[in-house]
């Protein structure tokens, strides 16, 4: 039945975008929403975890099989991927290899370009961190777009296909593992975050001079946040290349990588993950209901379609942070285990009806 | 009679100037750091584009014609954005990335701007450079002088705004302290707005004359953003006068720099040009943090104290010995 083809299409494109974005805003809301730094570079990793990918992948596995090794390998990586992918069909373990170590190093890549890039700024004034880092989020591409060793500079890049041995179930079970690795991601990040290192990054947060005064190294603290959201983030740019078996460095803007990102956190709610994922899911879903109907709206309003997303993005964020600066899901205080709030709330209520000793305001009881 | 990267270097340097005073005095009387910054300077561009191309004037209008438009549109992102923001509290990121988020706006509608052009101009309204367009002037190109003349003028009007006026006095002061400002009876809020109007139009001005030498397209205004960080960065962001020796060393460096290295490694090197400001940044950030401002506040306040030490022990030794 076509319909419902075309129905399994759009959740599996759907799927795939939000499973994208849903990582890199789960990486900002760990590094802005929950620690407060401004990571106006978030194209960085996602451009890092996705050169590295477009880069290394298609070499490993020339190497490990042997095939296409006298050819250039951005000219003719479409030939090479293709050799590759003939190899791959019947090698399951060996397109499993190559995903995860391609996770691998793209992982620790980008959490080392992550501290060097912040490595001058963090310890200085925040505006400072906020103007390199939009510099080196225009750095890479500039990089990527020129250096075409590296993903094929304004050309692209095949990626192999780790995948081609699922055969036609291929779509549906990349959908489904791809959400999978998201959830993961969503999970670990937020057992960071109630763990006593989530107290910790709030409070530096909050004040840095008070987190200093017991003796914690803030700009250790933060460096390490930094580190971490960038390694998270670069698992969407190799998510990304693998989905699209290829990798072009025309496709890492500004726009589209950290301001997106910063726009689905703001709309759903910084400094907690539940307002992250809603905001992302809601830009996602708005976002490729345009990219299907562009020419339907293109008829009405003759702009092109990119121009006039943008426009209505920003206008859009102006809105909500004058608006609703708190976002659709406001942060709430994070239950500590091993405080009993039930005793406390009955404590309150005691001093309330005594008229002595202090309150457990509401903040703590939460 | 100049070789053409000279003379580059120098209109590069006067326009990057232009653009980091702008930068560092918004950022000092609001503080808030204006990432729309690069948009109006991209403003400033398509205005020159449309008189040159649609209108078929001189070029040279567009400095009259930009520095309002540049300057409303600034004043427009500050009171409808930043002052809303502000009084609900927003911090400096929030008010930042709201700047990011104009910045887009402007970005977008230059671009709208560009392929509508398109439809009125024939094909060259997203890549354009308009050197000759321009006049010579005993061999100089005419821009060279004119944006040689428009930074030395602006420098000194501004000098003499901030040094003499009332209006200039209660700037300085909002930079200092805008709450002991505020106390004194200075409305802050409409030093910020002026400041970001007159900002703003500095940004249009220098982009009016960046495609009379330079290859102009919607981008140009974001990328030349980050050697307005660099030379901020390098100028300390705590005075315009450190933005201005920061604006001549970055654009200096970026130029000639670039020209060298391509003549000793290739041209492939010019692609990543923009790449030297960003690791004169980082130079300098993990060097001297507070920027040339800085080295030259340190040296000049430890040489001074040395040497008034050195002279009033001097002079109590002479006292000494006339009173014995």
């Amino acid at each position: 039945m076509p319909s419902q083809e075309l129905l399994l299409t759009i959740i599996t494109d759907i799927s795939i975008w939000f499973v994208l974005y849903l990582i890199v805003t789960i990486a900002l809301n760990l590094q802005y929403g929950n620690t407060g730094i401004p990571n106006f570079g978030m194209v960085l990793s996602v451009a890092g975890g996705a050169y590295v990918t477009g880069a290394l992948a298609g070499r490993i596995a020339r190497l490990y099989y042997n095939v296409g090794t006298d050819l250039d390998f951005v000219a003719d990586s479409a030939k090479i991927a293709s050799m590759i992918n003939n190899r791959l069909a019947s090698d399951p373990l060996g397109g499993i290899v190559l995903f995860l170590l391609i996770i691998v190093i793209a992982v620790v890549v980008n959490a080392v370009l992550g501290f060097i890039v912040t490595y001058p700024s963090i310890r200085v004034r925040e505006v400072y961190l906020m103007m390199v880092l939009i510099a080196a989020g225009e750095a890479i591409r500039i990089v990527g777009e020129n250096y075409y060793p590296l993903v094929g500079g304004t050309t692209w890049v095949q990626v192999p296909n780790v995948f081609i041995w699922l055969g036609d179930a291929q779509r549906v079970v990349v959908s489904v593992l791809f959400v999978g690795i998201a959830l993961l991601v969503f999970w670990v990040v937020q057992r960071i975050v109630g763990s006593p290192f989530g107290r910790l990054i709030r409070a530096v947060r909050e004040n840095e001079t008070v987190v200093e005064s017991l003796g914690k190294n803030t700009v250790g603290i933060r460096a390490l946040v930094f580190v971490l959201g960038s390694a998270i983030a670069s698992l969407a740019g190799v998510l990304y290349a693998f989905h699209s078996h290829a990798v072009m460095a025309t496709a890492f803007q500004r726009s589209s990588w950290t301001f997106l990102p910063w726009l689905m956190l703001m709309l759903g709610g910084k400094g907690n993950n539940r307002g992250a994922l809603l905001g992302t899911f809601l830009l996602i879903v708005v976002r490729r209901l345009i990219m299907i109907f562009k020419y339907e709206v293109q008829q009405v309003i003759p702009v092109e379609a990119i121009w006039l997303e943008l426009l209505l993005m920003s206008g859009f964020l102006i809105l909500i942070m004058i608006y609703r600066p708190e976002g659709l899901i406001p942060e709430k205080p994070i239950k500590v285990r091993g405080l009993d709030y039930e005793d406390m709330a009955r404590v309150n209520a005691r001093n309330r009806e005594s008229g002595e000793g202090d309150e457990w305001r509401d903040w703590q009881l939460e | 009679m100049l070789p053409t990267y000279v003379s580059g270097a120098i209109i590069y340097s006067n326009l990057l100037m232009l653009l980091s005073i702008g930068f560092t005095f918004a950022y000092l009387t609001a503080k808030v750091p204006n990432f729309a910054h690069g948009g109006n300077a991209a403003i400033g561009i398509y205005v020159t584009f449309t008189l040159v191309r649609i209108m078929e004037l001189d070029p040279y209008w567009a400095i009259l014609f930009a520095f309002p438009i540049c300057g409303l549109t600034s004043a427009l992102i500050y009171k409808g954005v930043i002052q809303a923001l502000k009084r609900r509290g927003a911090g400096l990121i929030s008010l930042s990335i709201a700047t990011i988020a104009a910045q887009m706006m402007i970005f977008a509608s230059v671009n709208i701007y560009a392929d509508y052009m398109r439809g009125q101009a024939g094909a060259y309204a997203r890549v354009f450079l308009f050197r000759n367009e321009d006049f010579e002037w005993l061999g100089l190109p005419g821009v060279l002088l004119v944006s040689t003349l428009l930074a030395v003028s602006i420098i000194t009007v501004l000098h003499l705004m901030l040094t003499k006026t009332k209006f200039g006095i209660a700037t300085r002061a909002t930079v200092e302290n805008a709450d002991l400002a505020g106390t004194l009876g200075i409305d802050t809020e409409l030093i910020s707005l002026v400041s970001w109007f007159i900002t703003g139009g500095l940004a249009g001005v220098a982009g009016t004359l960046l495609p009379l030498w330079f290859q102009s397209t919607p981008y140009t205004g974001s990328l030349i953003l980050m050697s307005v960080f660099s030379a901020s960065v390098v100028g300390g962001m705590s005075s315009i006068y450190g933005a201005m020796v920061g604006g001549y060393v970055i654009g200096l460096t970026e130029v000639l720099g670039t020209s060298f290295l391509s003549d000793q490694l290739g041209s492939w090197v010019l692609s990543y040009r923009p790449l030297i400001p960003l690791i004169a940044m980082f130079i300098i950030l993990v060097r001297v943090p507070e920027g040339l401002a800085g080295i030259a506040g340190k040296i000049d306040l430890s040489r001074i104290r040395e040497s008034a030490s050195s002279l009033s022990t001097f002079a109590r030794r002479r006292r000494g010995d006339r009173d014995a």
